[in-house]
This record gives structure tokens, C-alpha cells and sequence, in this order.
């Protein structure tokens, strides 16, 4: 990259206007959101969908904690009657929890977080950070969108036709076989099973748009070791993809061919093997969960480094340390899987294999204090979020540290200890990170400056309720409670009652969440193009708030002693 | 990484370089899927060669002629049998367990009975537990090789031959293990 | 066989039963009173099987609970000392201390207080410390964690009894090969039932997994159509039970009591209401009850069978080389 770009080396565009008012040339309204090739567009439209996939996700988990507020079924019985039950099949009614359970695992992971961080921030942000117009591929990246959003239809059609005793895939989002083969007879698994086809091709397609992007697009003088972490982070997100996503769909094809066309790959009575699907689910699904959270690594680097007022600190170390958690998470997936029946020696090596991940892990935890340290803080919400994401993500880590033990995981796994777990990593690690992500960006996304009072106290609020939520998770996973029921023993009832009353907080966040949306959308003040000030070094505090339409039209050359990072 | 790539403009088609390392990232996700699918073949064969969750071994009269039956150490084999619902048959080992000398060949023998009025055939699954002593469990000639078809009523002794490969005894993850089990689970063949 | 489908085919309508509410119950106290008597009658004539009455708080969880369940088994005892003496501490530690960083750096160096930051963005000493001591923490973590896992793994002796656990949809069969292959089927007991009995609700089965306490214990699971998970949390015990494919693994209860567990693998509709009551008794009492479900016990049934078995291995040898065929016995 040791050209500079001029504008006469840009390629002429085919319509009339010159340069500098095509910059804000918008299409009209159908062509702009539906046929969109622009990535903050189609960024936005992420978003918005990620929002609204929350909101159902979220509501799922809200049927879910009122119905374990205390023992025995109260609710059930009553929802089933949205999904063709009578609401008095008591079998109807528990197959409604497994359907819940298993649409709030898909939705969440599919179509709430992978969209927001990869889609919406990705989108918006990574051709920003690198100094390029565009992604390289704008049409691909708008059949993404479209693809995620077919698929969620799917999913949604899976819920209202039968899936064996009642209505719905209830399957959990693991979809093991054999239950989720010869145990759900009717059509609505095949329903579930394509949503996830078509949200994995979307994801590839996204991914390969993204290494592309990265790799091809960057402006003159940005080099890779320049890139700001965020867009580092999505570049190992892409590549966890593009290796993950295949295999996913290489396996759920398996479970639709056996479910459908009588073969048995993983069907023990034509000679094939239910562990192995599990194999082959995990090779995906455990860099899935680094998939949801990488992205919201960078986030946070680069909220760090701004309210710090300081480059981040150890960056080649943040970078590569986010490399070696990806490659790191393609060998330790059978650590979801210790009690299947797993050899000594296997147990032995993904035990020692999984805690590795802790080292690398704990290299960005220090990092992130390391920049805080000797800066000059600002708290601005967006660094309340950040802070709270360090240390619920810690809390989530650590406990990742216990359940890694192949001998504890023997008395801990499959119980509401591995819910807790993962709700911390990902519910108030991810989730913490897109709402910081959010308050960081959406001004310079929508123009209009949001209220800090608000993000704060929605911060407060999230994480009272959160931890309120998921903590006693913890005390009902080490006394013995199993995911996945819709019922349990009067002994547990404390906590889960705790823990109801805790996701009535959270839903309050939610609520502050979206007065703010719309406080700041209708009367939030106009947005300076760099409004936290001098702490805020990538490129798109150079562009105003919004960025054009086009941004870049004139490449940026990057300087090079200025860190971009 | 030429000039040309970084200046490209979104609603111009994308010069050949960026589809070069689209087409790349396309390969990569193929691979991968072709590796999904590749896994059923190596999975069958790696635990057929690791004895991995159990496998047996499947060796000819040639191979188990070789084995020197000279340890004089003796192992317990329990014998498990099981059967699918959706198969109308009893099925049981003619004894829960025998005691056999390591490296000598011994037969087991299992009882099967078809319970319905029409013929019906069965397939057979199988492993050893505890899984690490899959490797050692050689089998000469099983039941479960092919498929079985019952007349109904009809009751038949099913032989497996099999021997325990001497190595068992110096491998540290199975020296010390007290008792072999032999499983099988019998399901209806898919074309019956 | 006959009379296993049969009480299958009962106990599957008596957990439809049990899980319709009210209604059930009467239909309960009418269909199933002969069952129910004939097994106390049958009780009564050989030696009088009662089940034992649950400990308070004892293999079971506690309200409110907060912490592990008592450990019944020296595997448990191990997995309980290792994460309450060295993982909650180092976690705990670990927690607290980036929460304290985090607390220091943000009263140090708020803007307020240092309004020029430091451009420092490399310590290479530091970097290697917090890279180089976790890897130090990880290793002492693996040493016992490795250890544990070995001995979980050992594997239980030649003459343990064997207990097979068979996983339905929903309920569990529990199956005593060395004891004349007999299988008890075990539902959940209803609400009402259970509390009459002095049970904890959605732990309590109608029949038990009965095993003796203070020996080693064979435990073998399989499924039998989706994948099931075999687990009680006071013994420190989980094993799927996959269809197809055996799993074993070793079981010493420490001391006899009722031990309550539950499914742990999603396997559908019913998934919650197949819990596990594993009840462990004195030997002579094990045997007692043995001789009642109509099993043989194991010694009797070794000492009987151990000659003939050898006969029949020497027989087997000569006629080594010939091809043994499958070959008609009966034909019913």
C-alpha cells in the first residue's frame, strides 16, 4: 500500500452528478432499503433487525422466567393456544417449552447477536475504519441482509406447524439426533433446519465479504498491524466463519437427509453414530461462541482507548491474542460434549486443551486495564457499558475456567451452572458489548446525540437486572437443577424466583433502552462529526454524524505515525 | 493489494483482485463443507483404526491366526444385548458373561426370537466398554457382519467369535481394567 | 418379551395417568390398586421391601441451596475439594482482583485527577507476567484437574455389580444382568403421591434404582430412542445414555440413603418428568430385595455357571476353524 490515491484514479460513476454531490445522493426510498447496496444502509438495517429479533428473543426468555418464577406449569398451557394447541394437552404443553427454549437459542445467537455485531457494526464501521468506500462486494452483502431475514421467517414458520407432539422444532438449539430426527416427526425441524441454512449462507456470504474488504480495500498507509482492533476482530470473525459455518451446514444437510430421505448418517440403525453429529455441531458451535464475542472484543478496545485518551495498550498483543482465541477455539469443542461417553485420553485433552483459552483471554482482560491505566478517563456511557463488560465477562470466564475441568463438568454440565455461564459470557458479555457499541456509534450513525443520563441509567438498570437474572443461576446449577425444564422440586424455588424477578429488571433497561431510541431519533441534538473529543482517533471521527452516503471519495491517506488504533 | 482494489467504489463491479480473494474465501468455505461431509467416512474410519467410543476390530482367520494365545491371563467379557422398540424381537447373550484367556479365541454365543408374525430382519450395532479396550476386541466372525432375518417365531443362536489381542495387557489405559462388555443393539434394517 | 412390554405398557399409562391433574387420580387409585398390591403382597411373602424413607437435605438439593449437594462417593468428595479448595478460591481471587483494577484505575486516573494521559502503550516486562502467570495458574489447575479425571475413569472391578441403565422417552429402566437380567421401570411418582410418601415433588420415582452402598458399582447406560443422561448430582455421577453405543463407567455410594437425580440430556416432550431415585442399601438388604424382584444373586449364579463356562471355552477351541454358524434351535 505504498500508493497514494487521487481522486482521477477513482472510477467514473455512471450517473450524471459530479463527486461532490453524489456523496449525498440518495436512492429513493424502495431502492435505498430494499435493493440497498450501501454498507451503512444495509448496517442499519442489521441493526434494526437485530433489534427486532432481540425484542422476540427476549420475549421468549420473558414466557420462559415467568413460567419458572415458581414450581409446576402455570402459563404454559395458555400460550400453547398461539401455536393451533387446545391449551389442556398436558404433552402439548411441555413440547411449547422445548420450543421456547430452543427459538431463544436460535434467535438470540442467529438472528439477534450475530446480526448486531457482524452485520450492524461490521457493516457500518469496518469500510470506515480501513478508509474504504464500500464493502467489495455491495450486492452480496444485500442478499446477506435478506438471506438472514428469509430465515428468520422460517424459523418463525417452524413454530406453527407440527414438530411432533405439538406445534414447533423442540429440539433445543443444539438440534441433537436423534431427537431432532426420528424423535420430531412433521415438518417444522425441516423448518428450523433451513432457517439455519439460509442464516449460515449468509454468513459466508457476509464473511468472504468482509476478508475481502479487508484485505483489498484499505486505504493507502493501512497497514494490517494499523487497523483498528475492532476491524482486527472482525476479521477473525469472518475467517471462524467462513471454517465453522460449512461444517454446521454440512451436518444439519445430514440431519434433513435422514430426517427426510431415509439415509443415516447419523442414525445407529443404518450403522451411523449420534455422537458424531454432536462432533460436528460443536466444531461449529464452539467457534460460534467466539463468532458472538470477538466483535464485541474490539468494541471495546475501541471505547477503551478513546474515554482513555490512550492507544491501546499491547495492541499487536490484542490483535494476535484475538487470533489465537480463534484458532484455539477449532480444537477444544468436544469440551461441550464430556459426558457423552468421551475416551480418558480425549477428556484429558480437551480439559487441558480449553483451558489454554483462559491464557489469551486474560491477555485482553489485562490489556484493556493496562490502557486505562496512566489515560485520563472519561466516563461517558459508552465507557460505563465497557467497564461492565470487563468485569461480567471475567465473571463469565472464570466460571468457564471451572466448567473446563472434564471431572467438574461431570457434576455440573447440562445444569443451570453451564446457563449461568454462558448468559455471562454472552447475554452480559455480548450483549454489553452491542449496547456499548451502540451508545458509542448510534450518534454517528443517526446525527442526533442521545442522552447519557439515559444510556447511563439503562446501563444501572441492565445491570442490576442481569446480574440479578443470571447470578443465582450459578446456586441452582451447583445444587443440582438441569437446563431445559419447564418444571423443578419446591427446594429450587428461591432462586429461580430471584432470578424471575431480576429479568423484570432487565426488561426495564429495555424499556429506558428504546425511550432513548426515540428521545434521541425525534429531539436529540445534532451530532458533531467527532463528539468525544480527542481520544477518538479512527477514521470515522473524521467523517460528519452521519457519514455522507458515500464517504471516501477521496481516499484518506494514513499517516504514518499516527496509530490508527 | 494494488491501488486499483483500495479505490474501488460501491456501485462499480468489483475489479478482478477483490474477486480473486472472494473467490479464495469461497474456496476456504467449500473446503470446509466438503470436510463436513468427509468427517462421516474418516470418523468411521479413525474409530475403526483408534477403537475410538469402543469400536471393535474386524480381523480375518489369517489375522487371528498370528495372535499368540500364550499369556495365560484371564479376562472377564460380559455380553450386553439390546433391541430397538421398533423391532419386535428378544434378544439376549446366552450367558451375561464368560471368562476368557487373553490372546485365545472364544465364542459367545446370543439367542434371538422374532416375536411378530412376519418375518422381519434386524441389523446389529455394536461396542466395548470401557471404550479403550475397543482396539484390543478383535472379532473373527459376528452376528452382526450382516443382516439377520427371522422367520416368524423363529428363534436362532447367534455365534461371535472373537479374541482379546495381547497388547491389552501392556496398555496402561486397559491393563487394569476389571471386565470387557461386548453390546450389541439390533434395529430394523431399513430395507426389511 | 411379554411381561416387559406389559409393565412398560403400565407404567407408561400410569405416568399418562399421573401427569393428567385431578382427574387422574381416581382413574389412578382404581386401575392401578392391583398392581400395587400385588407388589406389596408380593413384598410381604419374601421378606418385606419397603422403600426407604429420603434423609432431609441428604441426596437431595436444599431450599435455597447455594453450593454443591453433599457428596455421597469418594469421586464426588475429590470433585468437591477441588473446586471448593482450589477453583472457587482462584476464581474468586481472580474476579476480585480485576474488579479491584478496574476500581483503582478508574478513581486513579479519572480526568479529573490526571487530565494529561501517558502515551505508553508497550511494557514487554508486563506482558510476558500476565501471559506467563496464568499459564503458571493453568498448570496448577491441570495437575489435579488430569488427576481427577483418572480416577473417575478407573475402572470398576471384575466382580462389581452391574447396573444397566436403560433411558426411554420418558421414563428409566434399570436392568441387573448379573442378577437374572430382571429390569425395573421407573416413572415419576405425581405431586400428590410423592409428598404423601415424604418424597421431594419431581424427584420421586415408583420404583427405584436400588443398589448396595460400600461397594464398587458397574453403572452401564444406553438409550433406548434419543439420547437420555443418567445423573445425580450427590454422587457426582452424569452419563448420557446414547442409543446404539454402551457407556460405562464406575459408582461407589459411600453409605446407604436415597440419592435423587434427573434426566439430563434434552430428550424430548417429557424430558423433566423422568427423574432418578437411586436408592443405595446395606448388602444383605440389596440381596433381599434381589431375591424379591424374582433376580438371583450374583455369587450363587457365578459359582453355578463358572465350570460350565470353562467347559465350554475348552470345547470351543477344538473345534476351532470351523465356520459357526447361526444355527435354528427353536423354532415356537
Amino acid at each position: 500500500m505504498a500508493t497514494t490515491a487521487t481522486p482521477e484514479t477513482l472510477p467514473a460513476h455512471d450517473d450524471a452528478h459530479d463527486l461532490h454531490s453524489h456523496a449525498d445522493h440518495k436512492p429513493p426510498f424502495f431502492q435505498r432499503w430494499f435493493m440497498s447496496t450501501n454498507h451503512k444502509d444495509i448496517g442499519t438495517l442489521y441493526l434494526i433487525f437485530a433489534i427486532f429479533a432481540g425484542v422476540v428473543g427476549g420475549a421468549i426468555s420473558g414466557i420462559m422466567r415467568a413460567e419458572l418464577a415458581e414450581p409446576g406449569i402455570q402459563y404454559l398451557g395458555w400460550w400453547t393456544t398461539f401455536l393451533g394447541g387446545d391449551g389442556a394437552n398436558f404433552d402439548e404443553t411441555l413440547h411449547l417449552w422445548n420450543v421456547l427454549i430452543s427459538a431463544h437459542g436460535l434467535i438470540m445467537v442467529f438472528f439477534m447477536v450475530m446480526p448486531a455485531v457482524i452485520g450492524g457494526f461490521g457493516n457500518w464501521f469496518v469500510p470506515i475504519m480501513i478508509g474504504a468506500p464500500d464493502m467489495a462486494f455491495p450486492r452480496m452483502n444485500n442478499i446477506s441482509f435478506w438471506l438472514t431475514f428469509v430465515a428468520f421467517c422460517s424459523l418463525m414458520i417452524s413454530a406453527f406447524v407440527p414438530g411432533g407432539t405439538g406445534n414447533g422444532a423442540g429440539t433445543g438449539w443444539t438440534v441433537y439426533a436423534p431427537l431432532s430426527t426420528s424423535g420430531s416427526p412433521g415438518p417444522s425441524v425441516n423448518f428450523a433446519i433451513f432457517a439455519l441454512h439460509l442464516a449460515g449462507a449468509s454468513s459466508i456470504m457476509g464473511a468472504i465479504n468482509f476478508i475481502t474488504t479487508i484485505f483489498n480495500m484499505r486505504a493507502p498507509g493501512m497497514t494490517l498491524h494499523k487497523m483498528p482492533l475492532f476491524v482486527w476482530s472482525v476479521l477473525v470473525t469472518a475467517f471462524l466463519l467462513l471454517l465453522a459455518l460449512p461444517v454446521l451446514a454440512a451436518a444439519i444437510t445430514m440431519l434433513l437427509t435422514d430426517r427426510n430421505f431415509g439415509t443415516t448418517f447419523f442414525d445407529p440403525a443404518g450403522g451411523g453414530d449420534p455422537i458424531l453429529y454432536q462432533h460436528l455441531f460443536w466444531f461449529f458451535g464452539h467457534p460460534e461462541v467466539y463468532i458472538m464475542i470477538l466483535p464485541g472484543f474490539g468494541i471495546i478496545s475501541q471505547i477503551v482507548s478513546t474515554f482513555s485518551r490512550k492507544p491501546v495498550f499491547g495492541y499487536l498483543g490484542m490483535a494476535y491474542a484475538m487470533v489465537a482465541i480463534g484458532v484455539v477455539g477449532f480444537i477444544v469443542w468436544a469440551h461441550h460434549m464430556y459426558t457423552v461417553g468421551l475416551s480418558v485420553n480425549e477428556k484429558m485433552y480437551f480439559t487441558a486443551a480449553t483451558m489454554v483459552i483462559a491464557v489469551p483471554t486474560g491477555i485482553k482482560i489485562f490489556s484493556w486495564i493496562a490502557t486505562m491505566w496512566g489515560g485520563s478517563l472519561e466516563f461517558k456511557s459508552p465507557m460505563w457499558w465497557a467497564l461492565g463488560f470487563i468485569f461480567l465477562f471475567t465473571v463469565g470466564g472464570v466460571t468457564g475456567v471451572v466448567l473446563a475441568n472434564g471431572g467438574i463438568d461431570d457434576n455440573l454440565h447440562d445444569t443451570y451452572y453451564v446457563v449461568a455461564h454462558f448468559h455471562y459470557v454472552l447475554s452480559l458479555g455480548a450483549v454489553t458489548a452491542l449496547f456499548a457499541g451502540w451508545w458509542y456509534w448510534f450518534p454517528k450513525m443517526f446525527g442526533k446525540m442521545h442522552s447519557e443520563f439515559l444510556s447511563k441509567l439503562q446501563f444501572i438498570v441492565f445491570f442490576v437486572g442481569v446480574n440479578t437474572l443470571f447470578f443465582p443461576m450459578h446456586f441452582l446449577g451447583m445444587q443440582g437443577m438441569p437446563r431445559r425444564y419447564p418444571d423443578y422440586t419446591p427446594a429450587y424455588t428461591l432462586w429461580n424466583e430471584i432470578a424471575t424477578r431480576g429479568y423484570e429488571i432487565m426488561a426495564i433497561s429495555i424499556v429506558i433502552f428504546f425511550i432513548n431510541v426515540f428521545y434521541s431519533l425525534i429531539a436529540g441534538k445534532k451530532a458533531a462529526p467527532n463528539y468525544w473529543g480527542e481520544g477518538a482517533t479512527t477514521l470515522e471521527w473524521t467523517l460528519s454524524s452521519p457519514p455522507p452516503f458515500h464517504q471516501f471519495e477521496t481516499l484518506p491517506v494514513i499517516d504514518d505515525k499516527a496509530g490508527a488504533h | 493489494m494494488s491501488t486499483a482494489d483500495a479505490t474501488v467504489s460501491g456501485d462499480n463491479p468489483a475489479p478482478k483482485s477483490n474477486l480473486r480473494v472472494g473467490m479464495f474465501a469461497l474456496g476456504i468455505a467449500v473446503a470446509m463443507l466438503g470436510l463436513g461431509y468427509a468427517s462421516v467416512p474418516l470418523y468411521r474410519i479413525f474409530c475403526q483404526v483408534t477403537g475410538l467410543g469402543g469400536t471393535t476390530q474386524r480381523v480375518d482367520e489369517a489375522q487371528a491366526a498370528t495372535v499368540q494365545a500364550a499369556t495365560g491371563k484371564m479376562i472377564t467379557v460380559r455380553f450386553d444385548a439390546n433391541t430397538d422398540p421398533g423391532l419386535p424381537w428378544e434378544f439376549r447373550p446366552e450367558r451375561p458373561k464368560q471368562k476368557v484367556t487373553i490372546g485365545q479365541r472364544d465364542m459367545a454365543t446370543f439367542v434371538a426370537r422374532n416375536d411378530s408374525d412376519k418375518p422381519v430382519t434386524g441389523t446389529a450395532t455394536f461396542n466395548v466398554t470401557p471404550t479403550q479396550a475397543g482396539i484390543y476386541f478383535n472379532k473373527i466372525q459376528c452376528f452382526c457382519f450382516t443382516q439377520q432375518t427371522l422367520k416368524p417365531g423363529q428363534e436362532m443362536r447367534m455365534p461371535v467369535l472373537f479374541y482379546i489381542d495381547p497388547e491389552y495387557l501392556n496398555d496402561p489405559d486397559t491393563k487394569d481394567v476389571g471386565a470387557v462388555t461386548l453390546s450389541y443393539t439390533f434395529y430394523e434394517s431399513a430395507d426389511s | 418379551m411379554g411381561i416387559r412390554r406389559t409393565v412398560q405398557y403400565i407404567a407408561g399409562a400410569a405416568t399418562t395417568l399421573a401427569l393428567l391433574p385431578q382427574a387422574a387420580l381416581a382413574a389412578v387409585a382404581t386401575t392401578e390398586a392391583p398392581v400395587a398390591e400385588a407388589t406389596e403382597a408380593a413384598a410381604e411373602a419374601a421378606g418385606g421391601y419397603v422403600p426407604m424413607a429420603p434423609t432431609d437435605g441428604k441426596g437431595m438439593p436444599v431450599d435455597g441451596g447455594v453450593w454443591f449437594q453433599d457428596q455421597y462417593s469418594p469421586i464426588g468428595d475429590y470433585g468437591a475439594w477441588m473446586h471448593d479448595a482450589l477453583l472457587m478460591p482462584l476464581i474468586t481471587v481472580i474476579s476480585l482482583f480485576v474488579l479491584l483494577l478496574l476500581l483503582w484505575v478508574m478513581v486513579r486516573y479519572r480526568r479529573g485527577k490526571n487530565p494529561n494521559p501517558s502515551k505508553t502503550s508497550h511494557n514487554t516486562l508486563i506482558e510476558v507476567i500476565w501471559t506467563g502467570v496464568p499459564v503458571l495458574i493453568l498448570l496448577g489447575i491441570a495437575v489435579p484437574s488430569i488427576d481427577l479425571l483418572a480416577k473417575q475413569y478407573e475402572s470398576p472391578p471384575e466382580d462389581a455389580l452391574t447396573v444397566k441403565v436403560n433411558g426411554y422417552q420418558w421414563y428409566w429402566g434399570y436392568e441387573y444382568p448379573d442378577n437374572g437380567g430382571f429390569e425395573v421401570i421407573s416413572n415419576m411418582l405425581p405431586e400428590e403421591e410423592a409428598i404423601a410418601r415424604g418424597e421431594p415433588a419431581q424427584l420421586a420415582v415408583d420404583n427405584r434404582m436400588v443398589v448396595p452402598a460400600g461397594v464398587p458399582i458397574r453403572i452401564q447406560t444406553i438409550g433406548m430412542d434419543v439420547i437420555h443422561s443418567f445423573a445425580v448430582p450427590s454422587l457426582w455421577f452424569k452419563l448420557d445414555a446414547v442409543p446404539g453405543r454402551l457407556n460405562e463407567k464406575a459408582l461407589f455410594i459411600k453409605e446407604p440413603g436415597v440419592y435423587y437425580g434427573q434426566c439430563s440430556e434434552l430428550c424430548g416432550v417429557r424430558h423433566g418428568y423422568m427423574p432418578i431415585t437411586v436408592e443405595a442399601l446395606p448388602k444383605e438388604q440389596f440381596e433381599a430385595w434381589v431375591l424379591e424382584q424374582g433376580g438371583e444373586l450374583a455369587g450363587a449364579d457365578e459359582a453355578a455357571e463358572a465350570p460350565a463356562a470353562a467347559e465350554e471355552g475348552d470345547a470351543e477351541v477344538t473345534t476351532e476353524g470351523e465356520e459357526p454358524a447361526a444355527a435354528d434351535v427353536t423354532t415356537a
